[in-house]
């Protein structure tokens, strides 16, 4: 056999192992059952692939929250299991699925992947395990394929676009936006959202490029397209490796300069934010959470997070910090399946880092948005609070 | 029609530029890849992983984010293309059980060797993006067709240009180039000749693996260094492979500049189908000139 008949089957079987990352279950073993008076809880984090980072944050907020309230939810003394999400459904859907039917296990946090999100809405449903989803964002969760038994404290895609499409309209008045993002379903969504109060606010499109999710190196061609077509302002909405890659060569190619750049507030979120450093100077972001949030209560969790972790929260951290407290109050009602959902559904307002905010009837934060800037403040640079902005409709 | 032309060149004049750079830095990466393949029949899915160290010796030595001496990235540079000939070193041993196995066994003796050098490079370093500065001089950007573009992608340019230059020098104008090249063409016959083809291999799989290493240093400022990097550069690599022809110097820079125009400009004109150029343009091939565009016709082995 020769070269030449083995190399596409090498390109093969290199494409299919970068598809899926490495990823093997770890994390203890259940003994027993729920006695009155313990808990067990899973944390369903990716512990291994390109979320890694995330899994990291999550489950520092969920444990500095137990850590605080002296390993207690509901007044239950809380067993607590990390299992590894990996990289997405291939791994994290057969091991949350391994959750959902251990019968030791009375709630499961976490989350990061929407499809593994969206993979585990049945069989927890069927378990009738609750499922507290603390980042996952697709719309789909709280709509569409909506369970009693899942829950979510973090955010959906639709509301960060839309929060900001207001606004951009408004700042730009009568000049175009570029929308440039990665092609998969996030983007889609966070699109869609922007587009809807963009378009709403009088705002005018001048242009849509979505980038090969995952596979974007080198964005000199599309950037190019968006200085070609002369916009106002620019909108993106990239997260992890690719934000870092698209605001350093954003800077490099010198757009910076020239086009104001909005975003949604993954971009310039934690170590993303760290890797662009200067790059990343003057970029607005909408979410619903910053460390720099001028409250009482993020006063103290920063403090607390950043003693315990050496660095900052971010909003992953929040997040999962905030399942925390939901699940405080919803374990004082009991520890089965549907007794813990009576519970998520008396929560009432959640005293959280990110302000004040309860459950809507989709099961997902009502909660307010935050106009964020990027700024350097001391040596790190942090995501500056600006104003809050509209609540999105959903 | 002029003014179409000239409309033409301010539009995408600085893309097609862009697309020499990348084109020149995969050159950098695959002549390695193509070489192995092409001298030893071994495929090498490590090559990918070795870039990637390259990758974290700038972030080992530079990271942060600080500003940095042209001094130092040279340094590092060199300390990248130290430890990646040292890696090809190794790996060349550890290939050469299975080197008559077909490749099957060494595309899998390879590509674990990769996953686990990928997993120990993000062990030490996480799964965080990490950043590479471009050396303090060459960090600015200069105005090309009226359009600021940054000068460390020039350099680049300069240097891998350089580089190809040296590498063609070595393989079609020295002795041992003309080893390396009958090499490829029948390996028994130079090894009857009374050359020890062990080491002349050893040598190509280092100094292949040193040229990978080094391109992690000066890709770092473009490309940065994360984990999962490593299977887009071997990807694109083998792709570089594929089209230009295997073994053949000037095959890897024909192809490494026909994917870097493809990446850029092809994905500048059609960027709905951005996803499918590449491999479009390797089906292509795969199809005409099976051989790759520069490469010989197949002895029957």
């Amino acid at each position: 056999m020769r070269a030449t008949r083995t190399l596409p089957l090498a390109i093969t079987v290199t494409l299919a192992l970068s598809a899926c990352g490495g990823s093997a279950l770890s994390g203890g073993g259940g003994d027993g059952g729920s006695d009155d008076g313990k808990v067990k809880i899973a944390l369903l984090v990716p512990q291994s692939g390109v979320y890694a980072p995330l899994g990291k944050d999550m489950e520092a907020g969920f444990r500095l929250y137990l850590e605080e309230n002296d390993n207690k939810l509901g007044g239950k003394d809380v067993e607590l299991t990390v299992v590894d999400e990996g990289a997405g459904p291939e791994d994290g859907v057969p091991a949350g699925t391994k959750l959902a039917q251990d019968e030791s296990v009375d709630a499961v946090v976490g989350i990061v992947n929407s499809a593994v999100a969206l993979g585990l809405t049945d069989s927890f449903t069927e378990a009738k395990k609750p499922l507290i989803i603390t980042n996952a964002g697709a719309n789909d969760i709280t709509g569409k394929s909506a369970s009693p038994y899942v829950w979510r404290t973090s955010f959906s895609n639709g509301e960060v676009g839309e929060a900001i499409g207001g606004h951009v309209a408004k700042e730009v008045g009568d000049g175009k936006v570029y929308l440039v993002g990665p092609d998969y379903a996030a983007g889609d969504e966070f699109l869609a959202g922007f587009k809807k109060s963009f378009v709403a606010g009088g705002g005018k499109i001048a242009g849509t490029q979505m980038t090969p999710f995952g596979k974007t190196t080198n964005f000199q061609p599309y950037l190019q397209k968006v200085r070609n077509a002369k916009p106002k302002a620019v909108f993106a909405f990239y997260a992890g490796a690719e934000a870092v890659t698209f605001v350093k060569q954003y800077d490099q190619l010198g757009l910076h300069e020239d086009i104001p750049f909005y975003a949604t507030g993954f971009l310039t979120e934690g170590g993303a934010l760290k890797a662009q450093g200067k790059s990343a100077e003057g970029i607005f972001t909408s979410l619903h959470y910053s460390s720099e949030l001028d409250n009482d209560k993020n006063k103290t969790f920063v403090k607390a997070y950043t003693e315990a972790n050496k660095v900052p929260p971010t909003v992953y951290s929040m997040q999962t910090y905030d399942a925390g407290a939901v699940l405080d109050k919803a374990l004082a009602k009991g520890t089965g399946g549907d007794q813990i959902v009576e519970g998520l559904k008396s929560t009432g307002e959640v005293d959280s880092p990110r302000g004040p905010w309860s459950f809507s009837d989709k099961q997902g934060p009502d909660q307010t948005y935050y106009l964020r800037k990027v700024e350097k403040k001391g040596d790190a640079w942090t995501n500056v609070i600006e104003s809050e902005l509209t609540k999105p409709s959903s | 029609m002029t003014a179409l032309t000239a409309n033409f060149i301010t539009d995408n004049g600085v893309t097609m530029i862009d697309g020499l750079a990348t084109g020149v830095l995969l050159f950098v990466i695959a002549l390695g890849l193509s070489l192995v393949f092409g001298v030893m029949d071994v495929l090498n899915l490590a090559h990918g992983a070795i870039y990637l160290l390259g990758a974290y010796v700038a972030v080992a030595l530079l990271g942060g984010g600080t500003k940095m001496t042209l001094l130092a990235f040279g340094g590092a540079v060199l300390l990248a293309a130290i430890i990646g000939g040292f890696s090809g070193w190794g790996l060349s041993a550890m290939v050469r059980p299975v080197a008559h196995r077909g490749h099957l066994d060494q595309a899998l003796l390879t590509l674990g060797i990769a996953l686990v050098v990928s997993d120990l490079v993000a062990m030490k370093f996480g799964n965080d993006v990490r950043s590479i500065p471009a050396p303090a001089g060459l960090d600015g950007s200069a105005t090309i067709f009226g359009q600021s573009y940054p000068v460390y992608r020039l350099v680049v340019i300069v240097v891998g240009g350089l580089l190809a230059v040296g590498a063609l020098y070595v393989i079609e104008r020295t002795r041992v180039g003309s080893l390396v090249r009958a090499s490829v063409v029948d390996p028994q016959m130079v090894s009857a000749l009374g050359v020890d083809t062990k080491r002349l291999v050893t040598g190509v799989f280092a100094a292949g693996a040193a040229l990978a290493a080094a391109g992690g240093v000066i890709g770092g400022p473009i490309l940065s260094a994360y984990p999962g990097l490593d299977n887009r550069v071997l990807l694109l690599g083998l792709v570089v492979v594929v089209i230009g022809g295997l073994g053949s110097v000037s095959g890897a820079l024909v192809g490494a500049l026909v994917i870097g125009q493809i990446e850029t400009l092809g994905v500048s004109l059609l960027p709905d189908h951005a996803s499918f150029l590449v491999f479009g343009a390797m089906g292509l091939v795969l199809l005409l000139r099976p051989q790759g565009l520069l490469g010989k016709k197949e002895a029957t082995a």
